[in-house]
């Protein structure tokens, strides 16, 4: 190992609070000791990544406040310390920490904000594709509907949610006192994606999230019309399935038919 | 044109304003750091500025707003690259997916320069982004030259690298900071960036004149100026680059136009974003700064 590998090793464990081995390696300045100018770097460390959890989770932070979410922050620094280049993708995992990691997992609502804030996020800067219009489908020929397969736009993402925290996300984001939170009987399914850009959601129903997931995973439209007719009224299956692709096209959900 | 004999840098081979990947950029003038907050005037307005510098970690993403507004300001103004996480001096083995993405977003962007610091953010599989220090030894220069040709192999053009602004010195050194600086560039044939404010900031911080850094660098080898603000804590100086330029490191500013003549300068504020006004107000001072001191110049040469 050489000089400059031993020297960032000590440093990069001093900056981590595992020792201060790296102050015999440093002088003092002119006018300051050395452990105060190192402190810039330690401390410098933690504020930088807790400023980049509260710029990702926005909401998530005005729900905690800032003293919950400091130490919901730490203990997500100690437990995911960034292994990207790029700080975008820092606070990725925050929802799954928050789903086992006590005190917050007594509290689900605060891993399902973090996780709709999470797709949020994603869907802002998911790659781009050109969305299919109305038009697209013009011409096709009636007897290629059953066949027709749709593509979901890459920002297109679900999420189940087993509390109202999207209703807490939305009074937060209009500035209004947040609903309590409570555990829901079933659970909500959302449906977030980037319009043009912006990121949006909408709540599904279950009908509609069974077509959508199964449209996502290659399904034929015939396919998902006979899935309809056994969820619900087989005669209005059709018209239903065709309402819901009405609405995905028009929203830009769709980026292709195969 | 012809080069005389001894402009030729014997460690390259060749004369000393090219690099195995290109020859020193054009001057382009004042220029700002883009940040998202000025979206929306820069693209609705015309501001007085020459260029803009980009995060390049900002637009390593896969899509979405922040890539097609880069698009529609790279038509109207000439762009470079700066970023933060190259770590070219880390031990740890080079991130080829990041060069990658950095590649690829400069085939898109086409900036005029690939700009990061001399620096390290993490070994081990960890980053802690932050602009880490180097001692400035034979070794550590050795081993940063390898790691600068090999990057600048990798992405078939020449960095431009800037001086980070440290908090600390390393016991053992074996040469100050410009001549690391000055041996890194005549060996790799990267580039300089000074960010003025930096130099100030280290040279407070270690009790050096930041006017002997300056005359230690040598001035064929400077492609870009970064002008910020700072806090000063008294017996220290932290560079938060969130702060009005002050005026001390406008003077050092002045300095460095009268050594290193017309250089591309930009502001850079990460932090406290305020208007785009403001920021453009420390641009057209920049501007008039140096239109007073080059012009100056050529009166001296003239006379």
């Amino acid at each position: 190992m050489s000089e400059l590998e031993r020297l960032q090793a000590e440093f990069q464990r001093s900056i981590l609070g595992q020792n201060s081995a790296v102050l015999e390696h440093v002088m003092d300045g002119p006018r300051e000791q050395r452990d105060v100018l190192f402190g810039v770097y330690k401390n410098g460390y933690a504020s930088r990544l807790t400023e980049v959890l509260r710029k990702d989770h926005e909401y998530l932070h005005a729900y905690l406040g800032d003293e919950m979410f400091d130490q919901m922050s730490k203990l997500y620094i100690a437990e995911h310390p960034s292994q990207q280049p790029n700080l975008r993708w820092f606070s990725r995992e925050l929802p799954d920490l928050l789903r086992t990691a006590p005190p917050f997992a007594e509290y689900p609502e605060i891993a399902d904000l973090a996780a709709l804030e999470r797709d949020l996020n994603d869907c802002f800067d998911a790659p781009d594709a050109p969305v299919l219009a109305a038009a697209d489908f013009a011409g096709i020929a009636a007897e290629r509907w059953t066949d027709l397969r749709f593509v979901p736009h890459p920002s297109a993402r679900r999420l189940d949610l087993l509390t109202n925290a999207a209703d807490i996300w939305l009074a937060l984001k209009s500035d209004e006192a947040p609903p309590d939170a409570v555990r829901l009987g079933s659970a909500c399914r959302l449906l977030i994606w980037r319009q043009d850009v912006t990121p949006r959601f909408r709540e599904l129903t279950d009908e509609e999230a069974m077509m959508w997931d199964e449209a996502a995973r290659g399904l034929p439209f015939g396919v998902l019309c006979s899935m309809l007719a056994m969820h619900d009224d087989p005669d209005g299956a059709a018209g239903r399935a065709a309402g819901y692709l009405q609405q995905w096209v028009t929203t830009d959900l769709l980026a292709g038919l195969s | 044109m012809t080069i005389s004999p001894q402009r030729i840098d014997p460690a390259l081979g060749r004369d000393p304003r090219t690099s195995r990947h290109g020859q020193k950029p054009d001057f382009l003038g004042f220029g700002l750091g883009l940040r998202a907050q000025h979206y929306a005037d820069i693209l609705d307005g015309d501001p007085p500025v020459d260029w803009f510098e980009i995060i390049s970690e900002n637009y390593m993403i896969p899509g979405g707003q922040p890539l097609r507004i880069l698009d529609r300001i790279r038509e109207r103004f000439p762009v470079v690259m700066h970023g933060v996480s190259l770590s070219i001096a880390s031990t740890s083995p080079p991130d080829f997916g990041y060069l990658q993405m950095l590649k690829d977003l400069a085939q898109r962007v086409e900036p005029r320069w690939v700009s990061d610091h001399l620096c390290w953010t993490g070994v081990h599989g960890q980053n802690l982004h932050d602009l880490l220090p180097i001692p400035y030894t034979h070794e550590a220069l050795d081993y940063v030259v390898n790691r600068v040709q090999l990057v600048q192999d990798y992405l078939g053009r020449a960095l431009v690298l800037e001086n980070a602004s440290t908090y600390v010195q390393f016991r053992h050194q074996d040469m100050t900071e410009w001549e690391f600086l000055t041996e890194l560039t005549r060996r790799s044939g990267c580039f300089l960036l000074l960010d003025i404010n930096n130099v100030y900031v280290s040279a407070f911080n270690h009790g050096f004149d930041p006017h002997e850094f300056l005359e230690g660098i040598p001035t064929d080898r400077v492609v870009q100026f970064h002008m910020a603000g700072h806090s000063h804590m008294g017996t220290h100086i932290i560079d938060t680059h969130d702060h009005l330029v002050c005026d001390d490191v406008f003077d050092l500013y002045r300095a460095a136009l009268k050594r290193f003549g017309a250089v591309s300068t930009m502001v850079e504020r990460d932090d406290n974003i305020p208007p785009l006004d403001e920021l453009l107000a420390e641009v057209q001072r920049t501007r008039e700064i140096a239109a007073e001191i080059l012009s100056a110049d050529d009166r001296d040469r003239a006379s």
